[in-house]
């Protein structure tokens, strides 16, 4: 088992098996949680990781600064190690980002478009 | 006698104009990516001018669950049954962008109250037809099509989604998708056996938010594309460069024998102009190009952004917006090749020209709008999508949404904001949520194609 605790929400702490999305997992004990897609598309459920470590590997919406921000697409993640997270938009401060003002470098994008060369370099 | 019959809609574009003027109106409401869990709602508003509760939210209807993103809807019928008395414009059809749902919705038992019919799930679409991302809804005779922008994971093109008059899944509606890259609407018109579709992204691009970066890796549409109506295969794409930059709403002129159609490209912030030449080829031009405004703020210049695109029933006027600049625009296209502004108004927009409208304070800017059959009203909301509002104007979360009515001159042109009309979708019960789409019970501008 892994404890799951939401710091933004009086550090409640939760119980999961860390064999299912976290999404599915805090659901099912009572978390109120936005969600959209339910793949890892579409960024609604994310969430920041703020200690422990999660298996995201199918999600498709991030791109690498957000992943490099702690943003954790709920509905695919697993939990691998106690995780403390902040939930809900109150965590969404750097999830959105105007991109004209703040553009993305080109190690930032998304994995399958980001440069390569720069990822090692960082 | 055509003309007279008993089915849905009306015999002609020039008949749908005498139509009695509309009052209730049906618009889209959500809390996906709000902050606030409550589920997406359709809303009645009442737009009866002697009503009591003129201007108001009269309605809610909830959907069952959270996270859809309403966003585009559709008619189960329209003017293309009007010979077909067993056909009655009685079911709104809502699909949820995020969560792959189909809302079928009867308008008809009480108007005022509509309620849910019943649900296409978003898992059995999915596992039937491997589409995802519904946007455009539009009924062809008795049967309904839905374009998709994405497969079951959220991977470009999608497809076309095929429906019978009972709402049971037929599958796929196209036989190829050719090379097409990206979805996003489409229109036909019969008579040229012809549809035209646009190109938004992949919904795994562009449901996150928008990366502009993303743009000039190719993960941004800029095509039109061309088919065989019958045949259901794209015969033509029309390759629109950097003129074109992210090709979204497209409409044909309303008489059903004219081949002219316009596309709005949201982020290149043109208007596209395309048409049958006599060879069957299909050609295209730039007509509009709204010039990026400087901002204080901004390293470059901000895109009009013109997310939305609007015909009039007389096809005399074409209306446009600028999301992001924060102006409706009104042209005169009886030349479809020199269009003529003749009416502009601003509401919100991040250039600050009309931050207060009607006592409101607008986050967001004009982003869909409905127009009356007559052409006289135009009704605006200003949320595009929930991820690209957070981008854009943050504030919307505690603000939400705003719904105005603008007059507009039919005779001599010009555009005018009603000063006794707002609807702030930022009081509404349950907390600040945003409006987007709207339909009219007895047709719109965007509703009806003739056969």
């Amino acid at each position: 088992m892994k404890k799951i605790t939401i710091a933004n929400r009086n550090n409640a702490t939760y119980e999961v098996k860390g064999n299912k999305p976290l999404l599915l997992e805090l659901r099912s004990l009572g978390v109120d949680l936005p969600y959209g897609c339910q793949y890892g598309g579409c960024i609604t459920c994310a969430a920041k990781l703020i200690k422990g470590k999660v298996d995201q590997k199918s999600q498709v919406a991030l791109n690498n600064r957000q992943i490099n921000d702690g943003y954790v697409i709920l509905c695919v993640a697993r939990a691998k190690t106690d995780c403390t997270f902040d939930i809900g938009v109150e965590s969404h401060d750097k999830l959105y980002r105007n991109p004209f003002i703040d553009p993305l470098a080109p190690h930032e994008l998304k994995a399958d478009i980001a440069s390569i060369r720069e990822i090692k370099n960082d | 006698m055509k003309g007279f019959c008993c089915g849905p809609g009306y015999a002609s574009p020039s008949e749908a104009i005498k139509a009695p003027s509309e009052k209730l109106l049906y618009t889209i409401a959500i809390y996906t990516g709000t902050g606030i869990q409550k589920p997406d709602y359709l809303a009645t508003i009442d737009v009866d001018p002697k009503s009591e509760s003129y201007s108001k939210v009269i309605h809610r209807l909830e959907m069952p669950g959270i996270g859809d993103e309403l966003h585009h809807m559709g008619w189960n019928a329209c003017s293309s049954c009007h010979d077909d008395k067993s056909m009655s414009r009685r079911y709104l059809l809502v699909p949820g962008v995020r969560s792959n749902n189909v809302y079928v919705v009867d308008t008809a038992t009480n108007p005022k109250a509509p309620r849910i019919h019943k649900i296409i799930q978003g898992t059995e679409i999915k596992t039937k037809t491997n589409l995802s991302g519904p946007h455009t809804v539009h009924c062809l005779g008795s049967e309904i099509i839905i374009s998709f922008l994405g497969d079951a994971k959220g991977e470009a093109p999608g497809g076309y989604l095929h429906l019978n008059k009972d709402f049971e899944i037929l599958g796929r509606w196209e036989n190829s998708m050719g090379d097409i890259p990206f979805s996003y609407d489409f229109w036909y018109q019969p008579r040229h056996n012809v549809m035209v579709s646009s190109e938004w992204a992949a919904p795994n691009t562009f449901m996150p938010g928008f990366d502009l970066e993303e743009v000039g890796h190719l993960k941004y549409g800029r095509r039109l594309h061309i088919w065989d109506f019958e045949k259901k295969r794209p015969i033509q794409t029309m390759y629109l460069g950097e003129d074109g930059l992210i090709p979204l709403e497209v409409k044909f002129l309303h008489n059903p024998n004219s081949s002219h159609g316009f596309c709005g490209a949201a982020l290149s912030a043109n208007v596209i102009h395309f048409w049958k030449t006599k060879n069957d080829n299909w050609e295209w031009e730039k007509i509009i190009d709204i010039d990026n405004e400087p901002h204080p703020d901004w390293p470059i210049p901000i895109p009009g952004v013109m997310s939305a695109l609007l015909v009039s029933m007389d096809d005399k006027y074409l209306y446009i917006n600028n999301w992001l600049h924060g102006d409706m625009r009104q042209y005169n296209i009886t030349d479809p090749h020199n269009p003529v502004l003749t009416g502009q108004v601003w509401m919100g927009g991040l250039l600050g020209k009309a931050p207060i409208v009607n006592g409101v304070k607008v986050a967001g800017g004009p982003q869909m709008y409905q127009l009356s059959l007559d052409g006289k009203r135009m009704y605006v909301t200003t949320s595009l999508f929930s991820t690209w509002d957070n981008q854009f104007y943050p504030e919307i979360r505690s603000k939400g949404g705003v719904m105005l009515m603008i007059n507009c001159d039919v005779k001599n042109g010009g555009m005018k904001i009603n000063e006794d009309f707002v609807v702030n979708f930022g009081n509404e019960p349950n907390g600040p949520s945003r409006c987007h789409e709207s339909r009219y019970p007895g047709g719109d501008c965007t509703s009806d194609i003739w056969l």
